[in-house]
This record gives C-alpha cells, sequence and structure tokens, in this order.
C-alpha cells in the first residue's frame, strides 16, 4: 500500500487500482466461465466428475473475482471491517441455503418412510 | 449532499465520510446477497421436486448462455477500465469506456429477456408450478439489477462532465463499481447452479 497516493485516490478498502490485476483476473475468469462450459457441452464425463469440475470451477472464480476485482483485503482498518461483513454474511447465507435443503430433505424422508 | 458541502472545507474528513458511505453501500450489497440466497435456496429445494413437468434442459441453448457470461463479464472488465482513467483525470476515454460497458451490459439483458420469451414460447411458462416459477424469479431479479445497473452507467456517463471528475465523482463510480461486480459474481452462481447443473 502506497500511503502517499491516498491523498489523491482515496481507496475505501477496495484496493488500489491496477490494469495488471484486473487483467488478469479477466483472464482468469474467461478460462473457467469457458471450461466450465465445455465441460458440460463436450458430455465426455460421468455426471459425479461433470458436477464436481463445474463447482470447482465457480468456487476458483469467484475468489479470483473476490481478490482482482472487489479487492477485498486485509491491508487497512477498512478492508478488515469488510472482510468480517463478508464473512457474517456468509454464514447467514449457508444457514439460509443449508438449513431449506435439510428441512426439505428431511419433510422428504418422512412422507416417504 | 448537504452533509457533503459541509465537509468540503476539511478534506480529511471528506475522505473519513466517504469512506463511512461506502461501507454503508458494500452493507446494502451484503444484504442483497441474503436477497439472492432466498431465491437460490428456493430454486434448489423446488427443482428437485417437480413431477412431470417440463425440465430446463429441452429447452436449453448452452452456447447462448455462454455469450452471455461472456458478455457480462468483459463490461466488468471494461467499467474497470473506466475506473483506471478516472483516475488518471482522461474524461473522454472514461466516458468511452462506460459506454463500452454499457453496450455490453445491454446486449447481455437483450439475450436474457430474448431466452425468456424463447423459453415461454416452447411451454417452458413461468405460471405452469412454482419449479418455473423460481427459475423465472432468480434470473429474473438478476437480470432486473442489471438493467438498473445500466441506467446507472448511462446516469454516470451524464454526470461526469457536470461532477468534473471530483471526490463525489469517484465515491459514486466506487458504489457503481461494487454493484456492477457483485451482480456478474452472482451470475457465476446462477450459471453454475441453475443452467450448468439442470444441462447435466
Amino acid at each position: 500500500m502506497a500511503h502517499h497516493e491516498h491523498e489523491s485516490q482515496p481507496d475505501f478498502g477496495t484496493g488500489q487500482k491496477k490494469l495488471s490485476v484486473y487483467t488478469f483476473g479477466f483472464i482468469g475468469c474467461i478460462v473457467l466461465t469457458v471450461f466450465a462450459f465445455w465441460v458440460v457441452l463436450e458430455g465426455h464425463f460421468t455426471k459425479a466428475q461433470a458436477f464436481s469440475l463445474i463447482y470447482t470451477a465457480a468456487i476458483i472464480q469467484f475468489i479470483i473475482q473476490l481478490v482482482c476485482f472487489l479487492r477485498l483485503n486485509a491491508q487497512t482498518e477498512q478492508g478488515r471491517t469488510n472482510i468480517l461483513t463478508f464473512v457474517f454474511t456468509g454464514v447467514i447465507l449457508v444457514t439460509i441455503i443449508l438449513g431449506s435443503l435439510w428441512i426439505m430433505w428431511n419433510l422428504n424422508y418422512f412422507m416417504m418412510n | 449532499m448537504h452533509a457533503e458541502a459541509a465537509m468540503a472545507n476539511e478534506h480529511h474528513h471528506h475522505v473519513n465520510t466517504d469512506a463511512t458511505d461506502v461501507f454503508g453501500f458494500w452493507l446494502y450489497i451484503m444484504t442483497d446477497c441474503i436477497l439472492f440466497a432466498c431465491l437460490f435456496a428456493t430454486f434448489i429445494v423446488l427443482n428437485t421436486t417437480g413431477m412431470g413437468a417440463p425440465t430446463l434442459k429441452g429447452h436449453l441453448n448452452l452456447h447462448d448462455i455462454l455469450i452471455e457470461s461472456l458478455f457480462l463479464l468483459a463490461s466488468n472488465f471494461t467499467f474497470c477500465l473506466a475506473v483506471l482513467n478516472l483516475n488518471k483525470k482522461n474524461l473522454l476515454r472514461l466516458q468511452g469506456w462506460l459506454f463500452v460497458s454499457f453496450l455490453l451490459g445491454a446486449s447481455f439483458v437483450y439475450m436474457e429477456v430474448t431466452e425468456f420469451f424463447h423459453l415461454a414460447k416452447e411451454g417452458f411458462r413461468w405460471d405452469l408450478n412454482g419449479q418455473v416459477s423460481s427459475f423465472f424469479t432468480l434470473v429474473g431479479t438478476h437480470g432486473f439489477h442489471v438493467s438498473i445497473g445500466l441506467l446507472w452507467i448511462l446516469l454516470m456517463i451524464v454526470q461526469m462532465p457536470i461532477l468534473k471528475m471530483n471526490d463525489v465523482a469517484k465515491r459514486r463510480m466506487t458504489y457503481l463499481g461494487l454493484f456492477w461486480n457483485f451482480l456478474d459474481i452472482v451470475w457465476i452462481f446462477v450459471f453454475t447452479i441453475v443452467y450448468l447443473t439442470g444441462a447435466i
């Protein structure tokens, strides 16, 4: 973090803007998106293989987007606060989605058995 | 706006209040995540319980979805180029890249709406059952967000010469950048969970 630049370019905890980082992120995302579609369109893979490949690609792309475009970082106080709220949102998100699936699976199980 | 005028004299204070404002917008983005989480949960729950209903698989054109995804990705990247030109105070290039972002985003929305009409014509209609409704609600809510973002980009193109690329302009571009990037991240999960999983 170059502190002398902070006056002219306030970063609001979103990191300094660099073309190289954006370009890397852009190329990485394109490769992963095309790969995920290729896996499904190709059709050579079994269901389980295809599932694990596309979800791995999605998670890697998610991380690239967070680091390269949203510029989540723990280098400034604001950046750390952003990460904290982000993690909290993640907890709620997982609760909502996994909780719903769990409840519905249970209902299904007890009605069918 | 009043608070900004009062703080404008003290640059240091100004940067601090700006940071608080951006944090507030970040919190809005986080609550929007929860909205999408609910829609995803609804979609996943309803998607596996369809009985005898038409499935998405038969009506999908994955090539179109891939092109759509690339449009949105490219739009995100050109927006970042616009932000870089804002920091360099290059007005024409800033407006140019913003306009390219707008065109790419508009192509995305156009393809999505065309696809919706195509699906409806083939009998995959939103009023058939909960499964189809949840599909249109999830993808439609994302598309609606993108449309609002497009309007916002147009407003920024007009605002830039008026604001003379000052700190207020920078703060607003930061908001829009967060919003636009957030929509791209949501789209990763839409195409993976809805389209690719639906097509396997």
